[in-house]
């Protein structure tokens, strides 16, 4: 039983990790996944990847949307932006991939600083729905300019290249994977340890007291847009890395969807809320096929409801967090956690 | 009448036929809008529903279009009061943004509902509308299209009316302007939240019946209401007279830029509108300016 | 940390990257099974695309089962291990890393345009698969970029050509239009077919391009009115909005004839149309389950199953027939099953008898089968009838 944690410094205050047993955790899911495509199939590394890049890009919208209070619904819209980037600067310029990745991560970052800046006079449902328009006419451009984009049939890439090294396989894109997440996540952990995180914060709190308060709220504003899109233009870029292939149909209007949902389900505000809900809601999925399989005696067709199933239960999941568990994952793994660090007393 | 000119005059025709529609669409959007502050994306998949309901009845139980048109329009409102008792009220006081993610999943519920008792393949409505084309002079209109126009424009009358002189009409006003003071003069609020839901969600049913007339129904027939929520915004979403000339304006844009400029046009000068009006006028055009306090 | 102990590290890495490379390459061989030959498949048993999946499927089994019942391939049963895809891209390259990762797959059945275009580069890597399947995107069909995929039936692109070559025949110098939906799909074929419309002399209208979703047609109905074209060729669409345009314009009283591509071809789907369908007209690379013409193997079908079967139903059993002909190709030279012995066989393939379902016998020299023929629906038949010969459009 841990009944506190006496801190000596602000310094300790304001560290990612506190306690002995998160240090322990935070050990073991890194060994993890170090050690994770040592022991899986190509499937559940593939699944690894496409978690990853999920888990950057609904980090970044928990930034935005969790953190800063505006609401995005154009997301998958910036990840298209940093993979198209990060594929024609693959194709047509020498450049290291990673000098790439981080381009395509900026070009991101440009275009949701222009997308966030009627956030000067829109917030709320009018501002998501404005990002929901820029969505689709990005999706013109990605159509219409043919000379960069390739028009609908879209970029193919030849397999990335670093430090000499071919990603060929999904078990090679994976130790470029998982690292970026890792620093990305870290990062953006640490973004609320100080001036810029906590602006953040005021903002979504009430935007009319911070600015009162002195915080320049259009710049913080701009640079949460700006952030939360590099972090979706960098998911972007890997993904297309990792699928070789951008076409306008790659990041539909239901992507961004499912990656607002995953920062619902997942916990509003709050890092590991962002991680947990995108690792959720791209595994339930999969994990739906499963549990039909498992039914397939019993139901016949089986195999025909499993996609009206999928849909559903996607609907249900946000409604039923949204209704029931607003807090979202985050706030049971917090449960869980109280209850064993009071045991055996209840909480 | 030379040629150019009765082209223009078809083509802003047949545009006022489907701004009609998307008008009648909004209307339910700013219905619930107007009572319960709740942008309601589902009204799209309640649209599409509202048209596999009449599948159901008029093919599948072969009644005649006035027994099954009256049932999907039921079946519509049915929805919307259940959601609403369901999952609406519980949400009171939670942000309009979480509100509104309630109605995307409960979007994609519904989806999934249609698709696992329909199936996934599209499907045509039985003709209950005759082919015979229109001639005004020498202008061709689409009978169905009239029809909906026609249907559209008596609806969105007809509520015009009833929110002036009916007495819930009266109620429903007066809660959208200020529910505390509409509580204590003895209206039942609660009550006009369901009203305005079960009317809402009754009246994207009849479109989705008219919508599925002319293009056959399908589980991705409700992108159609994102058109409708650009006229929202644009009119105004507490305004059904925004919704009215918004619809119809939109309707006639996207017919001159479809004819003149050509089809892939539509999509990106229909949100280039709509991100233009919020960031000159945010409250729509004809919506309520809120004044933001501490 | 001490020089020692870091290089030891590297060491022990080394050793287990060795040792899952030893056991991955055991999990490999583990599930090499040499009694069976395993079809892979991600279907669109739901979503737009449900109708054609469902079909799809059925042939594969009927095929396979013909097949085990003469005593399988060089010895092997055939298998299929497939799921639903929803007609989703990336729930189909999911089932796919499933599926390969579960079963010893070098065939396999893969759903979208979206899906093949990203498979391809592992296809290629891998070298192990050879795949078919429900896309007959133009940019599939080049052997070099898509060295392992194949189209059973002409690219939209020659679909385009054989119907445009109909047309010249029909009426020398005819006006045509096409109509397309705004997606990959339906501007696949469209700068070709211009380009093939002009060279045979025809008179290339307008192109009109149909924004994704969008219901009403009145205003691309008037633009068919002013241009008044004696053919309209659609592609990009099934269904909707098809009998709306042929409706609306034979209310206008235009004397256009529509035609569409080979998704639009089903005789079921028209059935509920009635009259407005009448006359609608199409390109089809395979026979119809009722036609009439003598063919042995549409005789076993309607042995097999007694009610009519879509066109998906015949793309699938041409699908899997040429899976498997060019596996039996490879093992009868006692070669191994990879992706390029595969592919290789599949182009020896020359005057293949299908038993009917394609008219003509045919040789796969590219990535696609340049055969069709232009049926016409009969909505008091409610069938579709040939209105031309077999047509190739090789080169």
């Amino acid at each position: 039983m841990i009944i506190g944690t006496a801190k000596e410094s602000y310094r300790a205050d304001e560290a990612l990790l506190t306690t002995t047993p998160q240090r322990i955790w935070m050990a073991i899911l890194m060994a993890g996944l170090v050690a994770l495509p040592f022991f899986f199939n190509t499937y559940w590394i593939y699944l690894a990847c496409l978690v990853m890049i999920n888990v950057i890009a609904a980090t970044g919208l928990n930034v935005l949307t969790g953190f800063t209070g505006l609401v995005s619904l154009g997301h998958a819209a910036f990840m298209a932006v940093g993979a198209y980037a990060v594929a024609w600067l693959e194709k047509n310029t020498g450049l290291p991939l990673p000098v790439n990745l981080l381009a395509g991560g900026l070009l991101a970052a440009a275009v949701g600083v222009l997308v966030g800046l009627p956030s000067l006079r829109i917030k709320g449902l009018y501002l998501a729905i404005a990002t929901i328009a820029a969505s689709f006419i990005l999706h013109f451009i990605f159509i219409d300019w043919r000379s960069v984009t390739g028009g609908t049939a879209g970029l193919t890439l030849e397999p990335g290249r670093i430090f000499g090294f071919q990603l060929v396989e999904y078990r090679h894109l994976y130790w470029l994977i998982m690292p970026v997440t890792v620093l990305m996540v870290t990062g953006a952990a640490n973004l609320f340890r100080n001036r810029i995180g906590r602006a953040f914060i005021a903002i979504r709190d009430r935007d009319i007291s911070a600015e009162v308060l002195g915080i320049p709220i259009l710049r913080y504003k701009l640079l949460s847009f700006g952030l939360a899109s590099f972090y979706a233009g960098i998911a972007g870029g890997l993904w297309v890395l990792f699928f070789r292939v951008v076409t306008p149909e790659s990041f539909p209007l239901v992507t961004s969807i499912f990656l607002l949902a995953a920062v619902i389900v997942g916990g509003m505000g709050t890092i590991i809320g962002g991680v947990i809900g995108a690792l959720f809601m791209t595994m339930v999925p999969e994990l739906l096929r499963y549990v039909v399989d498992f039914l397939s005696p019993v139901i016949p067709n089986a195999s025909l409801i499993l996609s009206p199933v999928r849909t559903i239960v996607f609907g249900a999941l946000i409604v039923g967090f949204l209704v029931f568990e607003p807090q979202g994952l985050a706030e049971i793994i917090q449960r869980i956690r109280r209850f064993f660090r009071v045991w055996p007393f209840r909480t | 009448m030379n040629d150019d000119l009765l082209f223009f005059t078809e083509v802003t025709l047949a545009g006022l036929g489907s701004g009609a529609l998307l008008a009648l669409t909004a209307l339910a959007f700013v219905l619930i809008y107007k009572a319960t502050r709740v942008i309601n994306l589902a009204v799209s998949e309640i649209l599409m529903l509202g048209g596999y309901l009449f599948f159901t009845f008029a093919a599948s139980l072969s009644l005649p279009w006035w027994g099954a048109l009256p049932l999907a329009i039921l079946g519509g409102g049915a929805v919307g009061a259940i959601v609403e008792r369901g999952l609406i009220r519980p949400m009171l006081g939670e942000s309009a943004i979480s509100v509104f993610m309630v109605t995307v999943g409960l979007g994609s519920v519904l989806v999934g509902l249609v698709e696992a008792f329909w199936g996934t393949d599209p499907k045509s409505l039985p003709n209950f509308i005759a082919n015979t084309p229109v001639f005004f002079g020498e202008a061709y209109v689409s009978r169905k299209i009239l029809v909906a126009f026609i249907a559209a424009t008596v609806v969105i009358g007809i509520f015009l009316i009833l929110f002036r002189f009916w007495r819930g009409g009266v109620a429903l006003r007066a809660t959208a302007s200020d529910q505390a003071a509409a509580y204590s003069c003895g209206i039942n609020v609660p009550g006009v939240f369901s009203i305005a839901w079960i009317i809402g969600c009754a009246t994207a049913a009849g479109a989705g019946v008219l919508l599925g007339a002319i293009g056959g129904i399908s589980p991705v027939m409700g992108v159609f209401g994102l058109s409708a929520l650009v006229v929202v915004i644009v009119g105004g979403l507490d305004s059904l007279l925004g919704a009215l000339v918004g619809g119809l304006a939109l309707g006639v844009i996207q017919a001159w830029v479809s004819s003149f400029l050509g089809g892939e046009y539509v999509s990106p000068i229909t949100f280039g509108i709509l991100i233009l009006t919020l960031v000159i006028r945010p409250y729509g055009l004809f919506g309520t300016h809120e004044i933001e306090r501490l | 940390m001490s020089q020692v102990s870091r290089r030891s590290l590297l060491q022990l890495m080394g050793a287990t990257a060795m040792a899952t490379g030893v056991l991955g390459g055991t999990t490999l061989a583990a599930f090499a099974d040499d009694s069976e030959l395993v079809i892979g498949g991600s279907l669109p048993l739901t979503g737009v695309f449900g109708f054609a999946g469902v079909a799809i499927e059925k042939a594969m089994q009927d095929y396979a089962k013909i097949i085990n019942d003469q005593g399988g391939i060089a010895g092997r049963k055939v298998r299929l291990a497939y799921e639903d895809t929803a007609y989703k891209p990336d729930t189909s390259v999911a089932v796919f890393n499933k599926l390969t990762s579960q079963n010893d797959i070098h065939l396999y059945y893969g759903d979208s345009t979206a899906f093949a275009k990203t498979i391809s580069l592992e296809l290629a890597r891998a070298d192990r698969i050879l795949m078919g399947g429900a896309s007959f995107a133009t940019e599939l069909n080049d052997p070099v970029k898509h060295p392992n995929i194949f189209i059973p039936g002409p690219d939209y692109s020659e679909m385009f050509s054989i119907l445009l070559e109909h047309i010249a025949r029909e009426k020398p110098g005819a006006k045509v239009v096409f109509v397309c939906s705004d997606s990959e799909f339906g501007r696949d074929p469209i700068e070709p077919g211009a380009a093939r419309a002009k060279a045979l002399g025809l008179d290339m209208g307008d192109v009109i391009i149909t924004p994704p979703g969008s219901v009403d047609v009145s205003t691309e109905v008037l633009k068919l009115r002013r241009a008044r074209p004696d053919y309209v060729i659609f592609h990009g669409y099934i269904k909707a909005p098809l009998p709306e345009f042929m409706s609306q314009a034979k209310q206008l009283g235009l004397e256009t004839k529509f035609m569409g591509t080979f998704w639009s071809m089903d005789s079921s789907i028209w059935d509920d149309v009635g009259d407005v369908a009448d006359g609608f007209m199409g390109i089809m690379p395979y026979r119809y389950y009722y036609d009439t013409e003598p063919a042995p193997m549409l005789d076993k079908i309607r042995e097999m199953r007694g009610e009519y079967q879509a066109t998906g139903y015949m793309q699938g059993m041409i699908s899997a027939m040429i899976l498997l002909e060019s596996a039996k190709r490879v093992l009868e030279d006692g070669q191994e099953l990879t992706g390029k012995n595969l592919k290789a066989a599949m182009n020896t393939i020359k005057d293949f008898d299908t038993g009917g379902i394609i008219g003509v016998p045919f040789s796969m020299a590219g990535n696609s089968i340049p055969v069709g023929r232009v049926y016409q629906y009969s909505a008091a038949e409610k069938k579709m009838n040939p209105v031309s010969d077999w047509i190739n459009v090789g080169g």
